[in-house]
C-alpha cells in the first residue's frame, strides 16, 4: 500500500477513535442529567430554613426573621417568585433537599465535600470564620504580629484550637482564655489583652453593640456559609448563583449583612 | 466503518504496554507516599471509673483513619466511659444485597475491646437496594418500605450473630417520631413496632443472648397531625398500644437539656432533661416499669448563639448535676450516654457545641470536668480567666 494510502486510513482510524469516546461521553452526560422540568415545580422558592440560629434565623412573634430569610426574599425577588418559608431541623435539612421538599436550603451551612454528589452549593454569601480583633490605635494586622503580645479567646472553641496552632509556629504570646467569646472581646476592648480571636459574627455583633470602640478585624480563617441546592436541578443552581453575583455587584448583600450584624 | 472501529479498537489495544508502565508508575508512587500513622493495639486495657452508667456517643464509623478511631476511645477510656453508642449504618455494611462489608464495625469492635469498653449499636440508614426505585420518586437513606423489613431484620441477625459476645445490645433505628427520620413521612407508631416486632424475633433466634432496645424518640412538642413529627410522649404511647412491652428488652430513650438545668420539672408542653420521667410514667402506666432504660443521647449544647444553646460553665454544671441526679432518683437507669465525643470533621455551625473533645482531639472544658467527676479526681484550677474590669 502507498505511504498516502496509508496514512489516509491512518486518519480514519483516529477519526474513528474519536467518535466513539464523543459518543461514549455523550451518552454518560445524558445519563448523569436529569430531564428538564420546571425551574420552581411549586410555583415558589421553598427554602428550608433553620430558625434556632439567631441571627441568621429564628423565631419572633410566632415569625421566621433574620438575615437569611432577608436573604430569601431577595433571591425570590431575583427570581421574580414568591417565597415559601420551610422551617427544619439542623439534621434535617438535606434530607428535605433529597425529596425535594424544599428547592434550596439557606441555614448557615458549609459545602460539605461529602454531599457533592447530591448537593451543589453557591457562592458564598456570608464569611463567619475567625477574625482578630485589635483596637484601632494597635492594630495587629495578623497572626504573625503576636509574638510578645497577648491574646484573648474563648476557652475550648475554634479560636482556642487556633491560638495553639499559631503558638507552634511564631515566637510565644501570651494566652488567654475566658468563657465566651464576648469576654474575650471584652478584654480586648478594655486592654486586658493585646487583641482577641473570635468568630466574624461574634466580632460584629460586639462592634455593633460597642460602637464607640474602634477596632480593625482581620480575617485569619474562613467559613463561608453557602446556599445548598439539589445536583439534580443544576438550572436552579447557576439560578441561585446569578441572584447572588447581582446581589454582590449592587451591595445588596452587604446591606443585609450590615442591617442584622452591623458593619465590615 | 466496521473495520475503522475494530481497527480504532485494534490501535487502542496496542497501546496495552502505555497502560502497563503508567501502572508502575502509580504503585511506585504509592511506595514512597508516606504511610499512614499506624494504629497498633495497645496491652487490654480497663476503664477506671466511679459511674458505671457513664457512657458516651461515638462517630466512629464515618473515619476513614484508624489511629482517629483508637484515639478516640482512648479518651473515652480516660474519661471514664465504660460503654460507647456508636451508630452502625445498615447502607455502608450491605450496599448490595447479600454484599456484606465487616471490615470497618471489626476494626471499631477491635479497639474498643482493647480499650476494655463497651458498644451499644445503633442500627439504622437503608442502602438504596432496600428502597423504593429512585427513578420513580427521591428518596432518604432513612425510608424503610414494608416489604424491606425482612431484609433490615436480616441484617440485624447477622449483625447480632457475628458480635454475640462482643455486642450485645442493639438499638432498632433512630428518633422515628421525626418525619425526616421515618423517610420524610408521615411518621406511623404502629409501622414502627411492625418492624421491631420482625428485628426482634429476627435477633434473637441469632443471638439469644441480645438486648433490643426500642428507638429513642427525639423531644419534640409536635402535636399529633404536624408534618414534622409527633410529640415523643404521644408516639411513646402509641407505641405501647401497638404492643411495645413484647417486642423490647429495653427502652432508649433522648432526654436533652436545652436551656433548662436537670432538676427543672418535667411537663407534657416543658423540653427539658425530667422529660425521661414522663416517658417512664408511660411504662409504668402500660406494667412495663422494671425494663431497663438507657439514655443513649442527652447533654447540653455550649454553641455561643444557638437558640438553645448554655454557658460553656451552665453546660458544665448541668450535666454534672445530671450525672448525679440520675444516680439518686432514677434506679431504673442502666446508662446515661452524653452525645457526642467528637465529630470527624466540624459542621462548622451549632452541632459543634455539642462535641467534648474537637476533631483535632483538643478537650474542652466538659471533657475535662466530666473526667475530673468520673474518675474521682478534684476538679482542676479554673479553665479560664475572670472577665476583665
Amino acid at each position: 500500500m502507498a505511504v498516502a494510502a496509508r496514512l489516509k486510513l491512518r486518519r480514519w482510524h483516529w477519526i474513528a477513535a474519536g467518535l466513539i469516546v464523543v459518543v461514549v461521553v455523550m451518552l454518560l452526560l445524558r445519563a448523569t442529567s436529569a430531564p428538564d422540568k420546571p425551574l420552581l415545580p411549586a410555583g415558589a422558592l421553598r427554602v428550608g430554613v433553620d430558625p434556632s440560629n439567631p441571627p441568621f434565623a429564628f423565631f419572633e412573634d410566632d415569625q421566621i426573621r433574620g438575615l437569611e430569610i432577608d436573604l430569601a426574599n431577595a433571591l425570590g425577588d431575583a427570581l421574580d417568585a414568591p417565597v415559601q418559608l420551610v422551617p427544619l431541623g439542623f439534621d434535617g435539612l438535606y434530607d428535605a433537599l433529597k425529596v425535594e421538599a424544599v428547592d434550596i436550603v439557606i441555614a448557615a451551612i458549609t459545602a460539605d465535600p461529602l454531599r457533592t454528589a447530591d448537593v451543589d452549593y453557591s457562592l458564598p454569601y456570608y464569611d463567619d470564620g475567625l477574625v482578630l480583633v485589635s483596637p484601632a490605635d494597635h492594630p495587629i494586622a495578623a497572626m504573625d504580629a503576636l509574638a510578645g503580645l497577648s491574646l484573648a479567646y474563648a476557652f475550648g472553641s475554634e479560636a482556642d484550637s487556633e491560638a495553639h496552632r499559631w503558638l507552634r509556629r511564631i515566637q510565644p504570646f501570651t494566652t488567654q482564655p475566658y468563657e465566651t467569646p464576648q469576654i474575650a472581646l471584652d478584654a480586648a476592648r478594655l486592654g486586658a489583652a493585646d487583641a482577641a480571636l473570635v468568630g466574624a459574627t461574634d466580632a460584629r455583633l460586639y462592634a455593633r453593640a460597642h460602637d464607640d470602640w474602634p477596632n480593625v478585624r482581620q480575617a485569619v480563617m474562613h467559613t463561608p456559609f453557602v446556599i445548598a441546592t439539589s445536583a439534580r436541578h443544576g438550572r436552579l443552581a447557576a439560578a441561585i448563583n446569578e441572584g447572588l453575583q447581582q446581589m454582590q455587584n449592587d451591595g445588596t448583600l452587604d446591606l443585609l449583612i450590615a442591617r442584622w450584624l452591623g458593619g465590615a | 466503518m466496521i473495520a475503522s472501529l475494530a481497527r480504532a479498537a485494534w490501535m487502542v489495544a496496542g497501546h496495552w504496554r502505555w497502560f502497563v508502565r503508567v501502572g508502575v508508575a502509580v504503585a511506585l508512587l504509592q511506595l514512597i507516599a508516606p504511610a499512614p500513622p499506624r494504629a497498633v493495639l495497645e496491652p487490654p486495657q480497663t476503664v477506671q471509673t466511679q459511674d458505671a452508667q457513664l457512657c458516651v456517643h461515638t462517630r466512629l464509623m464515618e473515619e476513614v483513619d484508624e489511629w482517629k478511631i483508637q484515639r478516640t476511645l482512648q479518651i473515652v477510656r480516660e474519661m471514664g466511659a465504660p460503654t460507647i453508642v456508636e451508630f452502625f449504618p445498615w447502607a455502608y455494611i450491605e450496599p448490595g444485597e447479600d454484599d456484606y462489608h465487616w471490615a470497618a464495625v471489626d476494626r471499631i469492635v477491635r479497639h474498643a475491646q482493647n480499650q476494655g469498653i463497651r458498644i451499644i449499636a445503633r442500627l439504622g440508614l437503608v442502602p438504596a437496594w432496600a428502597r423504593p426505585n429512585e427513578d420513580e420518586r427521591p428518596t432518604t437513606l432513612n425510608e424503610l418500605p414494608v416489604e424491606s423489613f425482612p431484609d433490615f431484620a436480616e441484617f440485624v441477625a447477622r449483625f447480632a450473630e457475628r458480635y454475640a459476645g462482643q455486642i450485645d445490645h442493639l438499638i432498632i433505628w433512630n428518633e422515628p417520631n421525626l418525619s425526616f427520620e421515618w423517610g420524610y413521612r408521615p411518621v406511623d407508631p404502629a409501622a414502627y413496632i411492625d418492624l421491631l416486632r420482625v428485628v426482634y424475633e429476627a435477633a434473637h433466634r441469632a443471638n439469644p443472648g441480645v438486648t433490643i432496645l426500642s428507638a429513642p424518640l427525639a423531644p419534640t412538642l409536635e402535636p399529633a397531625g404536624s408534618p414534622n413529627g409527633m410529640s415523643d410522649l404521644l408516639y411513646f404511647e402509641a407505641m405501647y398500644e401497638a404492643g411495645l412491652a413484647d417486642v423490647s428488652d429495653a427502652i432508649a430513650i433522648h432526654p436533652y437539656g436545652f436551656t433548662s438545668p436537670p432538676e427543672a420539672a418535667p411537663g407534657f408542653d416543658a423540653l427539658n432533661f425530667r422529660r425521661a420521667e414522663l416517658l417512664h410514667d408511660i411504662m409504668l402506666r402500660y406494667g412495663d416499669a422494671d425494663k431497663p432504660v438507657y439514655i443513649t443521647e442527652t447533654g447540653w449544647n455550649d454553641h455561643p448563639r444557638w437558640a438553645s444553646a448554655v454557658t460553656p460553665s451552665l453546660r458544665i454544671a448541668y450535666t454534672l448535676d445530671a450525672l448525679d441526679y440520675t444516680q439518686r432518683e432514677w434506679p431504673w437507669l442502666q446508662s446515661l450516654c452524653l452525645w457526642v465525643m467528637r465529630f470527624p470533621a466540624p459542621t462548622n455551625s451549632y452541632p459543634d457545641g455539642f462535641t467534648l473533645v474537637t476533631p483535632d482531639f483538643q478537650p474542652k472544658p466538659i471533657y475535662d470536668a466530666v473526667q475530673a467527676y468520673a474518675r474521682g479526681w478534684s476538679p482542676g484550677g479554673a479553665l479560664w480567666l475572670s472577665p476583665p474590669g
